[in-house]
């Protein structure tokens, strides 16, 4: 609870409007209040006058309560609900930038969809408690008390009568609220699963067809719809017994008013209107009891929701910027390893053991070895998404850590393995890269120097398509071309290449190694590489096992030389590949030529 | 900017509330649960009922023993009067309550069955739709078909129709008794219920442009974080922390803003609806307490009054709600029925013929000047002929575009010729029921899929003929048999999502495990190009060899091993056959093919 009162500082923010919209709930229950009592008062005097005077002295007063409920009202809710958004969206940019500092073990370690579902669903829950749902707690607890008060001096017994089914209700209601929340999990849960099942069916298509399992697949994409029929059948029954609960226990309460009312008035012990009131009060008091019953139920989820969101603004981030002033300019490039070792928090085994290789400015180093070796790692820790366990890196002699990352990443131009884009402008995504602002001469010039002129030209609305599903689609030769231009953008003094080659074919790989070379001139560039074609001109190669220590070093023909992975995976390669590759690529000019 | 924060403006087009032609096919899927819903109508009715009664012993109570006792000395008799009212209303509140139960559980169970079977007969039928159909949408709208559409109708089935129906009979009927009761009072609420019905009404338009607006807002908002998450990586390496948190900030602004209408309007809708309700009670009051004085009106004939006023605010202030509940459940029938209007161009001949080959013999293939356009005035394929003897391996090699896959397509009929002929065993394979056509085939495709569930249940799929022992049979030959093992539960382990288990070397291993396990007559295989290590490579060689061995295959190969094992080579470009012959009459023929191979040899070397 103590931490729903931390976040609920953040709704303090907005004091004025939100205490201003906290004043108009007490009076506007007032009011309503006011219009039982004109009524009762009118019903008990309806006998004995018939003055036209009078009458209009009621009705007047009861327009005056209804506008000034209705006013205030409307103040009440659009006060305090437009807070609540504004620390929802407070909360959210928070949350937000907190994530995008954080080091990339954390992204590394934690599931996406778990951590868009605290920026969604747990602010969401927060929310709602700490803003509707305060809200209608304190309507309720202005209203209850000044209605049973009001009954209690006209009739102490029938209001003591009448507490009794509410209690029961609010019993009722607590116990099926887990059992509500379980079946709407489940419900939500089923319908998570009819939506895989279609897409992977979709996705799957060709598969589905080619060996005709139309009707399996039907069979089993029935069986999800069923279970998600049946869940939702049991929370339909769940909501019946939930709404029978809240409205058989409304329908005490008039049982109640009936017989402990009905004999007063028998007695001639309470007046009509009052009876009236007893009603109409009753009426007025249950639902601002349920709604306290749904915040008491949400309460639960909304401490658990806020103590998610506090763990993540909580999280600490080991890397932070080191002490040295050097700015990109001063760096040369030249990059040292020295016995780096480093474990992945999930991982059991190193990823890497005693790594180390250096690389001069201006040079290039290829990193290879078998699926698993820690290529990725390895580039990873140069640029400090993780840190590295033991041993150093150190750029042009300084280690890395004692960098202000601005400095140390300034100095890199990174192309992600999964040649990843925004869906924004295409010259957006390569803007992107830069430290500065660009010109579109400059950004013309980098489209020019990763040869997408003229595939960019056909773009429907040239460079400022948007990329992506709702804009142009690029090839994936096309988005790794993009994705260096963007690494060029920053004019980087490094440039890293991670495995961004493998996915594409050979002829794509041939003119991207093109335009690497004339990119990579004057900078220091790591590349690691699947196909050893790619690394082959490199300066230098380090070779890893497959559990991440080195397993020799040296240029491509040293590496041929000597035999082991490199040799025999050489060998394979060329012998797998190169004719398919070469057919491919030379049938069209050939062709092109002969035509 | 524009990209993070425009919406799609699809969404916020807006459909009719009600279209007969779309409800008639809809009741359709209501006609096999007629009893269901019966069932949910009368709960419905004798709840009415129920309410209605309970209003009568309030009136009879007061106006009887209550009336009654007020000038009498002995108040004996009239205590027990009121005991008698109080106890039928107590078996009444009973009845209700049970009653209650069953109006949201059968409600409920009524519209998910209708919603059961409609989701399963749309998915069905999207089975059977062309391969066309599914590579010019995006798998992502097809979803929304099954989940999204299909919950929209759930919602009309369970608080649309027959709610709405319901409540308009009991605005009807309540204004009706009300007229029983007192003329005059009677006709001040029907000249001010208008009011109520106008202020539902009025709210309604805006309220679902505003709830339509803030969703598209908070989707783009949640894209966006999601991109942002996806992409951290290069987020963090450039340093690009402050641009990205700017753009989801705007992306916020945005969604705030529509956010802020809609409370506005929500804010304004509950007072406005409690203003009208006051005027109409106010109305009432005054014209209830003018009768009782003029004795035309009892206290109890007073209290029923009020009760049935308060009956009627509840469908009338819901009547705005129900109608946009209409209005996006008939736009999501419509987007349904489309899909089923549309039926598939490849389908069973009308008079199936049977493939001549038994099952267990490689039959014979052959494309006899194949011609074939994805879209008008492309050809991908100019006339291709070949064959495929039984046994024999057939292999394609040629630039991107060339038309090898299409090949595959027609094959195996994801598509149909323009023109020419495919033919398996001399018969068109437009003859042949597509399963009994299908069901001969093995299958490798580059990326192949693995579904959700276990290992096993990939590779075998469900299919006849596939026993135990012929899956350990495939796995042996597939060199797959320890990919298996090595997980915790072998064969049953469950495969995580996309396969992510597996490497790309060994999913291949896996579909060529699978394609074995039913011991198919044909095989096509489209090989993956991404490099592997030499250990899998030698292994993908081997598994390969087998695949192919004593079966009609064609491949699109890439590998240099199944190139020179294949008994005649296709070499393709630009839709057309350019070369063909074995390895060795290709080397012969000193052609394109053995220029290359002199090159690559060389640079090898």
């Amino acid at each position: 609870m103590s931490i729903l009162v931390r976040f609920f500082r953040r709704f303090l923010r907005y004091r004025s409007p939100l205490f201003l919209g906290l004043l108009c709930i007490p009076l506007a229950q007032l009011a309503d209040v006011g219009i039982t009592i004109l009524v009762g008062n009118a019903l008990d005097r309806a006998k004995d006058a018939s003055d036209a005077a009078w009458m209009r002295h009621v009705l007047t007063w009861m327009a005056v309560y209804a506008v000034g409920h209705c006013v205030l009202r409307f103040y009440q809710r659009w006060l305090i609900v437009v807070v609540s958004r504004r620390v929802e969206i407070d909360m959210k940019r928070e949350l937000f930038a907190k994530l995008s500092s954080l080091p990339f073990a954390f992204h590394d370690r934690s599931r996406s969809g778990d951590v868009v579902s605290r920026l969604t669903s747990d602010v969401e829950a927060v929310r709602m408690t700490l803003g509707p749902g305060l809200m209608y707690t304190l309507g309720a607890i202005v209203i209850v008390p000044i209605s049973l008060a009001i009954l209690f001096t006209i009739q102490p017994t029938l209001t003591l009568a009448m507490i009794l089914p509410m209690l029961g209700m609010g019993v009722t209601m607590k116990m099926l609220s887990g059992r509500l929340h379980r079946f709407s999990v489940a419900v939500q849960e089923s319908i998570a699963s009819i939506s895989h099942r279609a897409q992977e069916n979709f996705g799957g298509i060709r598969v589905v067809k080619g060996y005709a399992r139309e009707e399996q697949q039907a069979g089993l994409f029935e069986a999800t719809s069923r279970v998600n029929r049946d869940n939702q059948v049991a929370l339909g029954r769940a909501r019946g017994l939930t709404h029978a609960a809240v409205n058989g226990s409304f329908d005490l309460t008039f049982a109640v008013i009936l017989l402990v009312g009905g004999l007063a008035a028998v007695d001639r012990t309470l007046p009509v209107g009052d009876l009236f009131k007893f009603i109409d009060l009753t009426i007025k008091v249950f639902w601002p009891l349920i709604a306290i019953g749904w915040v008491l139920g949400m309460l639960p989820r909304a401490v658990a929701s806020a103590e998610r969101i506090q763990e993540l603004l909580d999280e600490e981030n080991p890397i932070q910027d080191g002490d040295s002033d050097l700015a990109p300019a001063d760096m040369r490039g030249g990059l040292e390893l020295r016995g780096v070792s480093f474990t992945y928090d999930r991982g059991t085994a190193p990823a890497l053991r005693d790594v180390s290789v250096s690389v001069e400015p201006g040079q290039t180093l290829g990193i290879v070895g078998p699926t698993g070796a820690g290529k990725s790692t390895l580039l990873n820790l140069v640029g400090r998404l993780f840190q590295a366990e033991s041993g150093a890196i150190l750029l042009d002699g300084t280690p890395i850590e004692d960098l202000r990352l601005s400095t140390l990443r300034g100095t890199l131009g990174y192309v992600p393995q999964d040649s990843f884009l925004f869906s924004e402008r295409y010259d957006d995504n390569i803007r992107f890269g830069a430290d500065g602002e660009l010109t579109d001469g400059e950004v013309d010039a980098l489209i020019e120097r990763v040869a997408m002129k003229d595939e960019v030209a056909e773009f429907p609305d040239g460079s400022a398509t948007v990329v992506g599903e709702r804009g142009v689609s690029l090839s994936g030769g096309q988005r790794q071309r993009t994705c260096i231009a963007r690494a060029l953008a920053r004019d980087p003094k490094i440039l890293v290449l991670d495995d961004c080659l493998s996915a594409v074919d050979t002829e794509t790989e041939r003119e991207l190694l093109g335009s690497l070379r004339t990119a990579g001139e004057g900078r220091t560039v790591l590349v690691s590489a699947h196909r050893l074609s790619t690394v082959k001109e490199a300066d230098r190669i380090v070779v890893l096992t497959a559990d991440g220590a080195v397993e020799a070093t040296g240029t491509h023909a040293e590496l041929l030389e000597r035999p082991g992975w490199y040799a025999e995976t050489w060998e394979q390669q060329q012998r797998t590949e190169s004719l398919a590759a070469a057919v491919e690529s030379k049938i069209s000019t050939e062709m092109g030529g002969a035509a | 900017m524009s990209d993070v924060t425009e919406v799609d403006q699809s969404e916020l087009v807006a459909t009719k509330a009600w279209d007969t032609s779309l409800f008639k096919r809809l009741l359709e899927f209501v006609r096999p649960h007629k009893r269901l819903f019966a069932a949910s109508f009368t709960v419905l009715m004798l709840l009415f009922a129920g309410e209605l009664l309970g209003t009568w012993i309030w009136r009879g109570a007061i106006d009887g023993p209550v009336a009654g006792a007020a000038d009498a000395e002995d108040k004996g008799p009239y205590v027990s009067a009121l005991l008698g009212w109080v106890f039928a209303y107590l078996g009444l509140v009973v009845f209700m309550t049970v009653l209650r139960y069953f109006e949201t559980a059968t409600l409920t169970r009524t519209g998910q069955a209708v919603v059961h079977d409609l989701r399963s007969r749309v998915f069905r039928h999207l089975q059977r739709l062309d391969l066309k159909f599914f590579d010019g949408r995006p798998t992502g709208a097809l979803v929304t078909r099954v989940t999204t559409d299909i919950e929209n109708l759930s919602e009309m089935f369970t608080s649309g129709v027959i709610v709405l129906l319901f409540d308009l009979i009991k605005v009807v009927v309540v204004l009706g008794i009300l007229f029983t009761i007192n003329v005059k009072l009677a006709l001040i609420t029907l000249l001010t219920t208008p009011l109520l019905i106008g202020v539902s009404l009025a709210f309604r338009g805006g309220a679902r442009r505003a709830h339509r607006e803030v969703r598209a807002r908070l989707a783009k908002l949640n894209g966006y974080l999601q991109e942002v998450l996806n992409g951290i990586r290069v987020v963090q390496v450039f340093r690009r922390e402050e641009r990205v948190a700017g753009r989801f900030g705007a992306a916020l602004d945005k969604y705030f803003k529509a956010n802020k209408r809609t409370i506005f309007l929500f804010a304004l809708f509950f007072p406005a609806m409690s203003l009208a309700v006051y005027v109409i009670q106010g109305a009432a009051l005054w014209a209830g307490v003018v009768a009782i004085t003029g004795k035309s009106l009892s206290y109890g004939e007073f209290v029923q009054f009020w009760l049935l006023l308060n009956m009627l605010v509840r469908p009338i202030r819901e009547l705005g709600e129900r109608y946009n509940i209409l209005q996006s459940a008939f736009a999501s029938a419509e987007r349904i029925f489309q899909i089923l209007d549309t039926h598939a161009e490849v389908a069973d001949p009308a008079r199936p013929v049977a493939i001549p080959a038994a099952s267990g013999t490689p039959p014979h293939l052959r494309f006899e000047d194949v011609r074939f356009q994805y879209v008008d005035d492309t050809p991908v394929l100019k006339g291709v002929s070949f064959d495929v003897p039984p046994g024999k391996t057939v292999a394609v090699v040629g630039a991107t575009g060339a038309g090898k896959s299409t090949l595959v397509n027609l094959l195996l009929r994801y598509y149909d010729v323009n023109a020419g002929h495919v033919s398996i065993d001399g018969v068109d394979v437009r003859e042949v029921e597509l399963e009994a056509l299908r069901e001969r085939f093995g299958l490798v495709l580059q990326e192949d899929f693995l579904f959700a569930g276990t290992v096993r249940e990939n590779l075998v799929m469900d299919r006849e003929g596939v026993t135990d022992e012929s899956l350990q049979r495939a796995l042996d030959a597939a060199q797959a048999r320890d990919l298996a093992e090595r997980l915790e539960g072998g064969l049953d382990a469950e495969v995580a999502e996309r396969g992510a288990t597996f490497s790309t070397g060994e999913r291949q291993l896996l579909a060529i495990a699978r394609a074995l396990a039913a011991e198919p007559d044909v095989v096509v295989l489209d090989e993956a190009t991404a490099a592997v290590d030499s250990a899998t490579e030698h292994r993908i060689e081997r598994a390969t060899r087998e695949l192919l061995q004593g079966r009609s295959a064609l491949v699109i190969a890439h590998r240099l091993s199944t190139i020179r094992d294949a008994d005649e080579i296709l070499v393709m470009a630009r839709g057309e056959i350019h070369e063909r012959g074995t390895h060795d009459e290709l080397l012969a023929k000193g052609g394109l093919y053995a220029k290359l191979h002199a090159l690559q040899f060389e640079e090898a070397a």
